[in-house]
């Protein structure tokens, strides 16, 4: 029950895609974000999707797990659908029942935001499958490194990413090992009113954090024993290098951009 | 109840590239009073299959019958199945969460929707089953030992009062000082008539204690059979990153140096009387 989350989990490889650059991959995907809000039609979203399913095939990951991603998220897709087919009263009226009346504008403008929703979480998802989350906040850490000037914790904050993301995985495993342990001993985490659910969960939570603040000692005793200190003076293993497939993915990108902005000013639908 | 195991398979995440197959056409049978041993290297699938043992994991493909009743059914209640078949896990310390070590161990009897009284009692006899006493019963479960932890948690199973319990690595996580009297413990409530099956990674441990041993090798039944038997493949045992006890060793040394002790040799006592025996031919 919790195995389908499959958002924030790495797909290991050792494509095009996952041998470039964090900093590359992090880039793209905020220009990727950039690009989407900047079309305005659906032959762009078109492009922007053919880019992203390019990606996702170069680096060999299958179909399904994008979509798997989808689910948890699918309701909000959904509800972004409905509300926006139902409160816009604008443009032709294509059928009417009672107080709700859907127009053309509406059904456009509603396939328009999902579609846009499903494009963003596809776009990040992809970055999060391709990425080890050491990389990703490797990555980070460097992007941010310019603002520490203005005092800004970028090593900090990265390190706090990568520890928060490193043991997401562990404490599921925890949680599902806690919860098999009281469901052998009559614990009932499935039926009942919210209420009794809400309770029902108190066996899991109690040793969860429990052992949740058990690691967190272990691990800071751990990281002192072997000399951490923070950021200052701190040389890494793995130092990031951009190669020439970031240049060339890179380009790629700005010809997605320069193919987006062309279709704006065509107006094309 | 026996419990029987018939064609049992189990894939974690199928279909991703992290698919393991973690027990594969498993079929065996745990009759009623048995101990029953299962050794196997790291990862060879023994947590795996005895939490298919109270239907903590659906049996699928395959079947597991507890005293006739098939735990995949749609429907079975499942509560049934976990009062028969008590599960304790490794670190079962754990699991504590309650603010006293009578509530917590009282957890199991009250899901089974026993009356206050009932589960008292079955508290004060589950802990002293474990050798703890009723001082005990007013502490919160986190200021106790690590030792004591372990034995409130086996309590909070046996309070179930199931007929077969089950452990995963019992002796794992206490001191050298820990195991034994933990184990002699297990040894005392199959005496008192529950059918145990005992997950170990120690050969010592499963040739003093066991009758049975079923030694899995990457979720395939390796041997199911009697220590004695067991402990003869030393070679393939070995094969499967498995050691033999060491007094098998040392019955293998002397028949090296020239005493044969005989086969089938693997508890400490026998090795013992047969060496003293020889020795007294002298
Ligand atoms: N929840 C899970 N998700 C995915 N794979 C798992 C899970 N639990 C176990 N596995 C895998 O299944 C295989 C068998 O695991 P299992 O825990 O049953 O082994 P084990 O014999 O109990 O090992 P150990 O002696 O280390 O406890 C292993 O390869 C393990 O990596
Ligand atoms: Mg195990």
């Amino acid at each position: 029950m919790l195995k389908n989350i499959t958002i924030g989990q790495y797909f290991p490889g050792n494509s095009f895609v996952h041998r470039l650059d964090p900093r590359t991959k992090l880039l793209l995907t905020l220009g990727l974000i950039v690009v989407v809000f900047l079309s305005q039609g659906f032959l762009g979203f078109a492009a922007v999707f053919g880019y992203v399913l390019l990606a996702a095939r170069m680096s060999k990951i299958h179909l399904r797990f994008l979509v798997r991603g989808l689910k948890p998220v699918a309701y909000i897709v959904l509800i972004t659908f409905l509300l926006n087919i139902f409160f816009q009263s604008e443009g032709t009226p294509l059928f009417s029942w009672k107080f709700i009346t859907v127009t053309d504008m509406g059904l456009r403008r509603a396939a328009f935001l999902a579609v846009r929703l499903v494009l963003l979480i596809t776009a990040s998802q992809l970055l999060t499958l391709t990425t080890s989350a050491i990389s990703l906040t490797d990555g980070m850490e460097s992007l941010m490194r310019p603002l520490t000037r203005l005092r800004f914790p970028a090593h900090e904050i990265a390190m706090m990413m990568s520890i928060a993301l490193r043991f997401i995985p562990t404490l599921m495993e925890e949680a599902d090992k806690i919860m098999k342990a009281q469901m052998a001993r009559g614990a009932d985490f499935e039926s009942g009113n919210l209420f009794r659910r809400a309770k029902a969960m108190v066996p899991l939570l109690v040793p969860l954090f429990v052992s949740a603040f058990r690691r967190a000692d272990e691990l800071a005793m751990a990281m002192e024993a072997r000399c951490y200190h923070g950021g200052e003076g701190r040389t890494r293993m793995r130092q990031l290098k951009y190669g020439k497939n970031d240049g060339i993915a890179g380009l790629s990108l700005l010809a997605l951009v320069a193919v987006i902005v062309l279709f704006n000013i065509l107006g094309v639908f | 109840m026996s419990i029987e195991i018939r064609g049992l398979t189990h894939i974690y995440m199928p279909g991703t590239p992290f698919e393991t197959r973690a027990l594969d056409d498993v079929s065996l049978t745990i009759r009623d009073g048995d101990f029953v041993g299962v050794i196997g290297h790291t990862g060879s699938g023994k947590s795996t299959l005895i939490a298919h043992l109270n239907a903590l994991i659906r049996p699928e493909p395959g079947h597991v019958f507890v005293g006739g009743v098939d735990v995949g059914e749609k429907g079975q209640s499942l509560i049934e199945i976990r009062r028969e078949v008590g599960l304790v896990f490794q670190y079962p310390e754990y699991q504590l969460f309650e603010e006293t070590v009578e509530k917590d161990v009282g957890f199991g009897p009250r899901n089974l929707g026993l009356d206050e009284e009932t589960v008292k009692t079955r508290v004060r006899e589950a802990l002293s089953q474990v050798g703890l006493g009723e001082e005990i019963l007013e502490k919160s479960p986190f200021e106790l030992s690590g030792g004591q932890q372990q034995r409130v948690a086996i309590a909070g199973v046996l309070a179930m009062k199931p007929g077969t319990l089950v452990l995963d690595e019992p002796a794992a996580g206490l001191g050298p000082a820990g195991p034994e009297g933990l184990l002699t413990l297990i040894q005392g409530i199959h005496e008192s008539g529950v059918t145990v099956v005992m997950v170990t990674h120690s050969m010592d441990d499963a040739a003093r204690f066991c009758d049975r041993l079923i030694v899995l090798n990457h979720g395939r039944v390796a041997f199911d059979a009697v220590p004695g038997e067991v402990f003869r493949h030393e070679a393939e045992l070995r094969g499967m990153g498995l050691d033999v006890p060491e007094c098998v060793k040392l019955v293998r040394a002397l028949k090296e140096r020239g005493m044969d002790l005989g086969e089938g040799l693997y508890r400490m006592e026998d090795v013992r009387a047969a060496i003293e025996r020889e020795v007294g031919k002298c």
